[in-house]
């Protein structure tokens, strides 16, 4: 009997055998009896000591390999004389971040502190430069579906060129050939049609920032109530379109709830919000925010590039719907605009969203270029001027790691939730 | 009233959209008000965008000048391209030495003629010939751009491409020509084709040996000039690091891959763990770590320079990049292919050579492609850590003293060079995908 039938009873003729292992005499013919194939033990063709003894050879080699390059580098670190650990977070560090979401001061503020700034600045414009380029690549992904031939060729040519183009080179033309060429401050050019509220130069961007009175606080709750209330309405709303076909005009009553009660609290309450506006003291700008020119160029040159991206994705997206979904709900008769936001986009999403989430993921790696133009990102901040300062290779670069690594785990731990998701809507 | 007439209906002429030019342009640009609008709101855009390049670019652009000084004197408002062709040299070679540079040429224009062959129809084992750019044409292109002294290795293995090279290129030419391969071309001049298949190959391998030993008899009479890697630049050293790449990352990854789906737990956690901690953090930061950590990972005494620790940088975060695109590749392969395999008895290394890379490699050639665009445009990170690649080359321009302050134009021309390889690139992989799928369907 062949091992290779594994545990798989087989049927003999009773008379034809007299082995040991008989499992049971057949149900239906007594003739017959089930018997069970001896298994053969071979260690060497032993398929389970085979996957046991590769594994094993692996996780040695493995570990052979990590073990040198830990030694190596135990005894690197001690005959250069560099300390190791994570002390030196708790030391001053005697540089100043050209720009930070939270204060520091040099020779004060420790490295800890230059770390948590660093992911700031990462995550804040990150964030902000995920949220334009989704924006503008879904307006050119719409454009690149136009009927119209020439808007649509337009957009082809600027996914083209945004995404055959590496990003280093964009980040770098924005900085050089823009932002540092924008006039002087006494020249700054108003993008706020003469009223001097946003203020541009080869500084920065100059913008007013509110300064919160005593009662604004009611408005906020406003705001909340308001959103509570758009809820309610929707839910409401859908309901009755479900029990009686009337469409009730959400849209335009949810807007005027958003935008009046919070307005009105906030008149009610004496408008308590001032606006810190910039204003030209001596050479340079005094009050309001300011973002630095390395800010804005890796925000546009990150918002363009992705965006072009996202384009691609939104398009195939929606091609990748069936054309008869569309043809279908035009023929029961709803409009282009209801056939496209009510049967088209639905479906499209699914195919979107994962590759964009990706996208989103690259937008974070990409941020940490701000390196080249001296924007105080994480790796520019902690990666190399903390360890231009401080030495402390391992920690600083392992640190530095382990949070794009933290924050890309996350990000795919909450795209697997959604893909889940959208899988059991489909079943 | 009959239904059926007698004679057809004639046929109505072609829409008027497809005929006329006018037609065409009501149906396409001006189809309602809104597209009319739009129409001319997007014709405004280009012409005010192409005209400012025009101007900009070549109306008003300085083209010969010797210095930025005289650009602003000749005309303050255009481009100054004069400065890039000064730097001409500079922004392909670096400050490679410049009476060597035909070493530089003959390496690239060698690889050329190796796989040009892999484009001709006629030619007859093309998997051998990619196969040998992949592991040889390396000591070659290594050699002619580094110099130096031959170790008896390094000889060996130049022999050995050297012989490849020139075996491939009469290959490729008696395929082209009679649209047999090499042996039995040669075998049939001997008038030995009928003879029995060892005594073919014997023959075949003596004329091999025969031609080894009297090209390693003639490279031992001369020998390259040193060129130490830290004067590599340019266009050419982003090609020495994104080739690199390119040629290891396929392999790696595959193995990646493998490991990935493997039924070993151990290499399976392994290797995901291995693509995943790649795959989440930046390439710069990767870049650093190789050229803070790797000093330190290495046994004392040992030293790696900074190009060597860049490269294996690069290639281990694009096997990994690549891994994933395998991984989608071998997913779209259906299991029934995996148990016929098994069915007929091959074990799991043949199955996998033999009949689902094969398969998965052709579904995944668009991706592929678009891995290495990202990997050719990726390679302009080394500039930021001081090697002196294209860009780094280009951003040099602008720091001298001639061409102070020249920054724009080298930005505009490096943007347009990678434009140009990156788009060809990603049009030649939408045509053989095209090509493949129609195979496909047939």
């Amino acid at each position: 009997m062949a091992t290779w039938f594994g545990t798989t009873n087989l049927r003999c003729k009773k008379s034809e055998y007299q082995g040991e292992n008989v499992v049971a005499v057949s149900d239906n013919n007594k003739e017959y009896v089930h018997i069970k194939p001896k298994e053969q033990f071979d260690f060497f063709h032993d398929k389970r000591v085979r996957s046991a003894f590769y594994q094993f050879l692996i996780a040695a080699a493995v570990a052979w390999f990590a073990w040198s390059l830990i030694g190596n580098t135990a005894q690197n670190l001690e005959s250069r004389g560099m300390h190791t650990g994570f002390g030196f977070l708790k030391v001053a560090a005697g540089f100043d971040s050209s720009f930070k979401l939270i204060s520091h001061e040099p020779g004060v503020g420790t490295y800890g502190r230059i770390f948590i700034i660093g992911a700031l600045n990462t995550l804040y414009i990150s964030a902000l430069a995920i949220i334009l380029s989704t924006m503008l690549g879904f307006f050119i992904g719409v454009l690149r579906l136009s009927s119209n031939w020439l808007v649509s060729k337009v957009a082809l040519a600027y996914v083209e060129i945004f995404r055959n183009t590496p990003i280093l080179i964009q980040i770098i033309f924005w900085y050089i050939g823009v932002f540092s060429l924008l006039p002087r401050v006494k020249n700054s050019i108003d993008l706020s049609f003469g009223t001097g509220n946003l203020l541009l130069n080869n500084r920065g961007f100059y913008i007013p920032w509110p300064i919160p009175g005593d009662l604004l606080w009611l408005s906020g709750v406003a705001i909340i109530i308001a959103v509570i209330a758009v809820v309610i309405l929707r839910r409401w709303a859908q309901n009755r379109q479900d029990k009686t076909g009337q469409i009730f005009p959400t849209f335009i009553v949810s807007a005027a709830l958003l935008i009046f009660l919070p307005g009105i609290v906030y008149f009610m309450t004496g408008m308590p919000l001032d606006w810190d506006i910039p204003k030209l003291e001596g050479f340079n700008f005094v009050g309001g925010a300011s973002l630095p020119p390395s800010f804005m160029a890796l925000l546009f040159a990150l918002t363009i590039y992705h965006a072009s991206y996202t384009a691609e994705m939104v398009r195939a997206g929606i091609l990748s719907v069936d054309k008869g979904q569309d043809e279908a709900a035009r023929s029961i008769g709803l409009r282009k605009k209801w056939a496209m936001s009510l049967v088209v986009i639905p479906q499209a999403m699914p195919a979107i969203i994962p590759p964009m989430i990706s996208n989103w993921m690259s937008t974070i790696k990409n941020s940490s270029l701000a390196i080249a133009i001296g924007y105080p990102d994480m790796v520019s901040l902690f990666m190399q001027t903390s360890l231009n300062q401080a030495g402390y290779a391992v920690e600083l670069v392992g640190m530095t790691m382990a949070f794009y690594m933290f924050v890309s785990l996350t990000i795919s731990w909450l795209l697997n939730i959604y893909n889940k998701r959208v899988q059991l809507v489909e079943r | 009233m009959t239904i059926i007439k007698a004679s057809p209906t004639p046929a109505l002429p072609a829409p008027l959209s497809e005929t006329s030019v006018i037609g065409w342009m009501q149906k396409n640009l001006f189809s309602s008000v809104f597209n009319g609008l739009l129409t001319i709101a997007a014709l405004y855009i280009v012409y005010m965008v192409v005209k400012g390049m025009w101007v900009w670019g070549i109306a008003d652009a300085v083209w010969v000048a010797d210095s930025r000084r005289e650009c602003f004197s000749i005309n303050p408002d255009g481009a100054c391209w004069a400065g890039i062709f000064a730097w001409v040299d500079n922004i392909f070679y670096g400050r490679y030495p410049r009476e060597e540079l035909w070493r530089v040429n003959l390496g690239i224009l060698s690889l050329f003629i190796w796989m040009i062959p892999l484009w001709l129809p006629r030619v007859k084992a093309k998997i051998s010939i990619g196969l040998t750019t992949v592991f040889l044409y390396p000591f070659l292109a290594g050699y002619l751009f580094s110099g130096g002294d031959k170790g008896i290795f390094m000889q060996i293995m130049l022999t050995a491409a050297i012989v490849c090279l020139a075996g491939n290129t009469i290959h490729a030419t008696i395929g082209v020509f009679t649209g047999r391969s090499l042996p039995e071309f040669l075998s049939s001049l001997f008038g030995k084709k009928n003879v029995h298949e060892k005594t073919q190959r014997n023959i075949f391998l003596g004329i091999i040996a025969l031609s080894f030993v009297s090209i390693y008899v003639w490279q031992m009479s001369w020998s390259l000039g040193g060129v130490s890697w830290t004067k590599w630049g340019g266009l050419f050293l982003t090609f020495v690091v994104s080739g690199i790449g390119i040629a290891s990352a396929l392999p790696l990854g595959i193995i990646l891959a493998l490991g990935r789906r493997s039924k070993l737990q151990v290499a399976r956690v392994l290797c995901t763990s291995f693509i995943e901690l790649f795959r989440s953090v930046p390439l710069i930061t990767v870049l650093f770590m190789a050229t803070t950590m790797f000093p330190l990972f290495m046994p004392e005494g040992f030293v790696l320079n900074r190009l060597v620790q860049v490269i294996i940088a690069v290639c281990l975060f694009n096997a990994c990049y690549m891994a994933e695109t395998v991984r989608g590749g071998l997913q779209t392969i259906p299991r029934g292919q995996f148990e016929g395999a098994h069915t007929v008895g091959l074990g799991y290394w043949q199955t996998m050579g033999l009949v689902i890379m094969p398969q998965a490699l052709k579904h995944m050639i668009p991706n592929i492609v678009g891995n290495f665009i990202s990997l050719l445009k990726d390679t302009t990170l080394v500039s930021i850590i001081g090697l002196f690649d294209v860009l780094n080359m280009l951003r040099a321009i602008g720091k001298d003293r001639t061409w102070l302050g020249l920054h724009i134009e080298p930005l505009v021309f490096g943007a347009l060079l990678f434009f140009l390889l990156c788009f060809v690139m990603s049009k030649y992989s939408r045509h053989l995908e095209e090509k493949l799928s129609t195979n496909q369907n047939n």
